[in-house]
């Protein structure tokens, strides 16, 4: 975070914003990026589309500025437009669980003193394949609750679920989850 | 019940979330990539429907002025309506002279 962004009030800057200060809104991007980039990295399969998210994030923030009442920290609500930018983007690709495979050549390992760091990589990628593989609400809601450490209540709010609702997809995600890791193991 | 599913997939899980993904390189002039795309989305040209309907009260101005012409400049009608009726029979009359029916 930027420490002379920081100091500006979430507040002043939003104003500043709603008059057509171009600047502040910058300064508002370069306080909270890092926040989205980290969150939308979870989702997104390359750079590109990295970028791509994170520039759609912050359009929308942009767009929808003017309806922002300030009830609610800034923040929260960058989080549930940020999110809602990552289900689109997983919706929006479907097809993706045809089109991933594992590598097995990525885990061979070249030498002892790389097998610890190989080991937590190849766990990585067992994990982003067999995300890959659940529909987008259950990607959502494990990746919230288990990458990002959001709580029921914290989920529900990101998503504009129900907390009852947010409980059975978390469970269903982590049954299937489960399928799919334990497919591979035998393999 | 846990059982060793459930222990691979919370290792999984600690690994992903050990990983802090290095976006140090993306970050970098993301707010000017940005604002650009902001400022080329506003140089847009506007879509022929949105300035159909920006144009809507322009289109109801004309259409009021107009109604209020043709009630104001209009000609007075004949309460005669005897006059009226004549008034067209002649002329049917004198047409169909000429025409020689």
């Amino acid at each position: 975070m930027d420490c002379a962004a920081s100091e500006i009030s979430d507040e002043s800057l939003i104003s500043a914003i709603r008059t057509g200060n171009d600047a502040a809104f910058a300064q508002l991007v370069g306080k909270y990026k890092r926040r989205v980039f980290g969150l939308a990295a979870r989702f997104a399969r390359d750079n590109d589309e990295l970028d791509d998210i994170c520039q759609n994030v912050f359009i929308k923030v942009y767009e929808h500025l003017p309806s922002f009442r300030n009830d609610a920290p800034f923040e929260h609500w960058l989080t549930r437009v940020a999110v809602r930018t990552c289900h689109d983007a997983l919706r929006s690709r479907r097809h993706e669980k045809n089109n991933v495979r594992l590598d097995d050549r990525a885990f061979e390992i070249q030498d002892k003193a790389e097998k610890a760091r190989d080991e937590a990589r190849q766990a990585r990628e067992i994990l982003k394949f067999a995300l890959s593989r659940l529909t987008p609400n259950e990607r959502l809601v494990i990746t919230l609750m288990e990458l990002e450490g959001l709580t029921v209540k914290e989920t529900a709010a990101a998503t504009d679920w129900s907390e009852a609702n947010v409980k059975v997809r978390a469970h269903r995600a982590r049954q299937a989850l489960k399928r799919i890791v334990e497919e591979h193991n035998e393999r | 019940m846990r059982d060793k599913a459930d222990e691979r997939l919370d290792q999984l899980f600690a690994a992903a979330r050990a990983e802090r993904i290095d976006t140090a390189a993306l970050e970098e002039h993301f707010e000017t990539r940005l604002l650009a795309r902001i400022r080329e989305q506003r140089s847009e040209s506007i879509p022929w429907y949105a300035l159909a309907w920006r144009m809507l009260p322009a289109f109801a101005v004309v259409a009021a002025a107009i109604t209020i012409g043709t009630f104001t400049f209009a000609p007075t009608r004949s309460n005669d309506l005897f006059a009226a009726i004549s008034g067209d029979q002649d002329e049917t009359a004198s047409s169909s002279y000429l025409i020689g029916e």
